[in-house]
């Protein structure tokens, strides 16, 4: 990249950019695949003290990332219950941290989406022949704008987020200027601290542009996914 | 198959809908079942489509209790009763996807893998059954069409043709006529009587008493959950033996 942007590494952008897609993506995907079944079951139950457990998971999508960051810290520091794991400071605790800031979003509003679906539907689908399994999958389907809205607005949550992973993960790049524990967030953090804000802007563009082709991706999903 | 509630009874939230009810539906008959708002009606069909076990008494399918299966061995009894609602039910897709869904269900989940992947890659996938069944309710054209574009008559018309796509030995339609116009509602009387006619049992709940008249050989009455009359349409009609059955009728009760 030249111009205003002159002297912007085009390896350390990659690198960085490479990390961010990681570790969001990684913490979206096992995020999905846990908040989705537990949408599901309290979407599908009725049980005592159902609003209360809505209202705790509606409150979670408000954390605040460092609080969460520095929990997550705690857990994997070496005095914590986890630190013989040794994942402190790696892009795996960024993936956890991430994933512990984008579950409650996506099982908030894919519950939201669930619940959305008309009971009349559901009836439809079992009085068709289907199986409890066959419903839960008609409501998946029905629900399907909602839950890839879900998974949107984590993947935004999760690679937005600056406070967590620099916490866990320490912003760290090797010698030759590539990422490790760096993402787009915490290497503009550090470009605006240090007064380079061409290199942070341009950083900042990147991450743009990715999370643009992360949503059109959701879009063209939202518009195939037609069928029941 | 013969269906039939014997002394069923269900309330919801401890409030008694229905009661003592006993009727059956056989094949290649049009029972109605006619009544007032909030008699029970929805309530009797729903427990006939096996939705829930009644609170008493049984359901039983060419004589033997459903609920005293297991939920596997009650499904294939479950897949030979099909049933349209009132209100728009359909799936957020085509109106042959939607047709085809019964058909769906019943596939291999290879197969249902295939078809799913067709849809998804813009391909149709959809049985045969499913066009069959939308042929009879006049509406092979609008296949491809999306089950939101359709107006009400056409989505009560495409749920029809999803519950006859399946073959079932029974069809329950609850009050599937009531939003309708006339045209819409005379073409799918005649697709009763085709089912009627290919021996499927139909118990339909109307509020129509015409339609009840032009259409069931056999109709019953239902009043405050319990079954005051029943018998062949012509008798109960002309010649109801209960007074509340026969100011119902008259339109005299007023609820």
């Amino acid at each position: 990249m030249v111009g205003i942007f002159g002297d912007l590494n085009t390896q350390y952008v990659i690198s960085t950019a490479i990390v961010s897609l990681y570790v969001s993506t990684a913490a979206v995907g096992l995020s999905t695949l846990a908040s989705l079944p537990i949408a599901l079951a309290i979407g599908f139950s009725d049980f005592r003290g159902k609003n209360a457990v809505t209202t705790v998971i509606n409150t979670g999508m408000g954390f605040p990332s460092v609080v969460v960051g520095l929990v997550v810290l705690l857990f994997l520091s070496n005095a914590g219950p986890f630190g013989s794991l040794g994942l402190l400071f790696t892009p795996k605790a960024m993936i956890i941290s991430q994933f512990v800031l984008a579950t409650p979003v996506i099982m908030s509003v894919s519950l939201s989406a669930v619940e959305g679906v008309d009971q009349r539907i559901r009836d439809a689908a079992f009085a068709a022949g289907g199986t409890s399994r066959d419903v839960g999958l008609v409501v998946v389907k029905e629900a399907r704008y909602g839950i890839v809205t879900a998974i949107l607005a984590g993947y935004g949550r999760a690679i937005s987020e600056v406070g967590s992973v620099l916490v866990v993960g320490g912003n760290i790049a090797f010698a030759d200027g590539t990422a490790f524990t760096r993402t787009l967030t915490t290497a503009v953090t550090l470009e605006a601290r240090q007064g380079r804000y061409e290199v942070g802007i341009a950083l900042g563009a990147v991450l743009l542009v990715l999370v643009l082709g992360v949503n059109a991706i959701g879009s063209w999903a939202r518009r195939r996914g037609g069928g029941t | 198959m013969i269906l039939a509630a014997e002394n069923v009874a269900y309330s919801y939230d401890g409030e008694g809908v229905i009661e003592g009810v006993s009727l059956e539906v056989d094949p290649g008959e049009v029972l109605a079942i006619v009544g007032p708002s909030g008699t029970g009606k929805t309530t009797l069909l729903r427990v006939l489509a096996l939705f829930d076990p009644p609170e008493e008494g049984t359901v039983l399918a060419d004589g033997e209790d459903v609920w005293a299966r297991s939920e596997e061995r009650r499904l294939p009894i479950r897949r030979r009763i099909g049933m349209v609602f009132q209100d728009r039910s359909l799936f957020s897709t085509s109106a042959a996807r939607n047709a085809a869904y019964g058909l769906f269900v019943r596939r291999s989940w290879d197969e249902r893998l295939r078809s799913s992947l067709a849809a998804f890659l813009g391909r149709d996938g959809s049985p045969d059954g499913a066009y069959d069944a939308l042929e009879t309710v006049g509406l092979a054209e609008k296949a491809d069409q999306h089950a939101g574009s359709l107006s009400a008559g056409e989505a009560q018309r495409v749920a029809f043709a999803r519950a006859l796509a399946t073959e079932p030995d029974i069809l329950l339609l609850d009050e599937f006529t009531s939003n309708l116009d006339p045209r819409n509602t005379a073409v799918l009387e005649t697709a009763i009587d085709r089912a009627r006619d290919r021996g499927i049992g139909v118990a339909m709940a109307t509020h129509d008493m015409q339609q009840a008249r032009r259409i069931a050989d056999r109709t019953a009455v239902l009043l405050d959950g319990t079954c005051i009359e029943c018998g062949r349409t012509e008798r109960v009609f002309e010649n109801p033996r209960d007074e509340r059955a026969r100011k119902f009728i008259a339109g005299e009760l007023v609820y």
